[in-house]
Order: C-alpha cells, then sequence, then structure tokens
C-alpha cells in the first residue's frame, strides 16, 4: 500500500490535520516507543486506499534528539512514500528548511501551508501560487481545525512530484554549486 | 558591539553576525542564522537555555550553543 507521510517541525498541526485526514477510515493503531509515538491511519486517495502516518515534529533531517531520530530513520525507511510537509504559515521560512531537506532527498512532496488563518490574523501574508511555481510542487493553505483547504490538500496529492533542485536554484537565482 | 548571544541581556536586540561552523545545520532549522534579526526573551537561571525571537517565533537554545553564537547588538 501507497504511504504518505506528514512531517514538519513541533506544534504546527499534523496531528490534526492527520485526524482530519484519517477521519472515518481509521483503522487506528498507535506505536508506542520509549519516547515518541506515532500513529498510522488510512484515507482514500485517487480511488486507492493508501497509509497515512503522523511522523513526530522535527525541525531538520539531522537528529539531535530522539524523538528527530525517529522521524528521519521513518522517512529514510519509507523511500517510495509521498510526503506532506506542513508548515506553520505564520513561521513560514523556519518550516521551509525541513520541506527543502526532504525535497533535496528526491521525495515526491504537496506542502500544506497550515494555519493560514493564524498567519492572516498575524497580517502576515505569503503567496502560495509564487511558492509553488519556485518550488514546483503543489502548496495547499490549510486551516486544519476547521478543516478548510483539506479537500483540496487531498486532490492536490496525486500530483506531487519530486522536485527539481537545480531549477528551484536558478528560480532563487542561485547559482548551482554555490550552495553549502 | 560584538557579544556573544549568550550574553544578551534581557530585552536586547541584535543581528546573528557569526555561528560556530560546527552548530551552523544544527540551529538553522530553529530560523538561527547569520544575519538574522534576534531578541533577548528570557534567561534561564543556573546556566540554564535562553530564549530568543527570531521571525516573531520564540525559540530556546541551550547556553553551550548560544556561547558559540556571536551577535552585533544595538545600541
Amino acid at each position: 500500500m501507497r504511504k504518505v507521510l506528514l512531517m514538519g517541525q513541533a506544534n504546527v498541526g499534523k496531528s490534526v490535520l492527520f485526524n482530519r485526514l484519517a477521519g472515518a477510515h481509521v483503522t487506528e493503531s498507535n506505536y508506542s516507543g520509549t519516547t515518541v509515538d506515532f500513529a498510522k491511519g488510512r484515507m482514500r486517495l485517487d480511488h486507492e486506499d493508501v497509509e497515512i502516518i503522523d511522523v513526530p515534529g522535527t525541525f531538520s533531517l539531522e537528529p539531535k534528539d530522539r524523538a528527530e531520530e525517529v522521524a528521519a530513520s521513518m522517512l529514510k525507511e519509507e523511500k517510495g512514500a509521498l510526503v506532506v510537509c506542513v508548515i506553520d504559515s505564520s513561521k513560514i521560512e523556519r518550516g521551509l528548511y525541513l520541506t527543502l531537506e526532504v525535497i533535496e532527498k528526491g521525495y515526491p512532496v504537496v506542502i500544506a501551508l497550515n494555519m493560514w488563518d493564524v498567519a492572516k490574523g498575524g497580517n502576515i501574508k505569503v503567496d502560495a501560487k509564487k511558492l509553488e511555481q519556485i518550488l514546483g510542487v503543489p502548496v495547499v493553505p490549510t486551516v486544519a481545525t476547521r478543516g478548510e483547504g483539506l479537500k483540496e490538500l487531498a486532490l492536490r496529492m496525486k500530483n506531487a512530484v519530486p522536485a527539481d533542485v537545480e531549477k528551484i536554484m536558478k528560480n532563487v537565482g542561485v547559482k548551482s554549486g554555490t550552495h553549502n | 558591539m560584538e557579544k556573544k548571544l549568550s550574553q544578551m541581556k534581557y530585552e536586547e536586540k541584535g543581528r546573528i553576525k557569526k555561528i560556530d561552523k560546527s552548530l551552523r545545520a544544527q540551529v538553522a532549522g530553529m530560523g538561527i542564522r547569520e544575519g538574522k534579526d534576534v531578541e533577548m526573551m528570557t534567561r534561564q537561571p543556573i546556566k540554564g537555555p535562553v530564549v530568543v525571537n527570531v521571525d516573531r517565533s520564540n525559540t530556546s537554545i541551550g547556553l553551550g550553543l548560544a556561547d558559540k553564537i556571536i551577535v552585533e547588538v544595538e545600541r
């Protein structure tokens, strides 16, 4: 069965999104590790049942603690998985760091700009269309707690493709080979 | 004036000038990079972590890490 991983930093609403997406299809299994939990469920994606996994929050793929280690290794084990990168729209720059790491590893990615309402309330304007052009992956504003944008998110999951890193660099005006 | 992030005072603001190579990747995911504006929010006692505000969000950093980050503070 195809797998969908929900990844993002802590406190961006991954679990709310998970509960919403897995919804009625939940054949819930809660796995408890020693220090971290993650949850699995099912959802219907384009007439196909897929497994959806709520990955523990992590700042980056270079783990600094046990929970982050679990997150990084889960991604590593699921080579064919589709990754939904969940970002807190009001702290977008911070969230994009992990997203770019996932993109760099070659996973097909969809970005959920979650907490869209919080960003709006804080007068933070994010141009989702522009971000989509730059990164070449679907970008969908969502408010998981109210269920907004989730239908579109699910619809656009099937458009997820591995992004072209060279192209992204060109779009942001960085010559290839000069980063890092 | 330059000082270590660990030496900043409560409510002091500055811009990150230099981050030791050994921890650059480690703190980048938290939004802490060279050129970023920071404000000291809280300093925890007994060599506890410092809490700084970067891009409108608070992040706590261990004192050991904060020792290796150089900030140009406003005066």
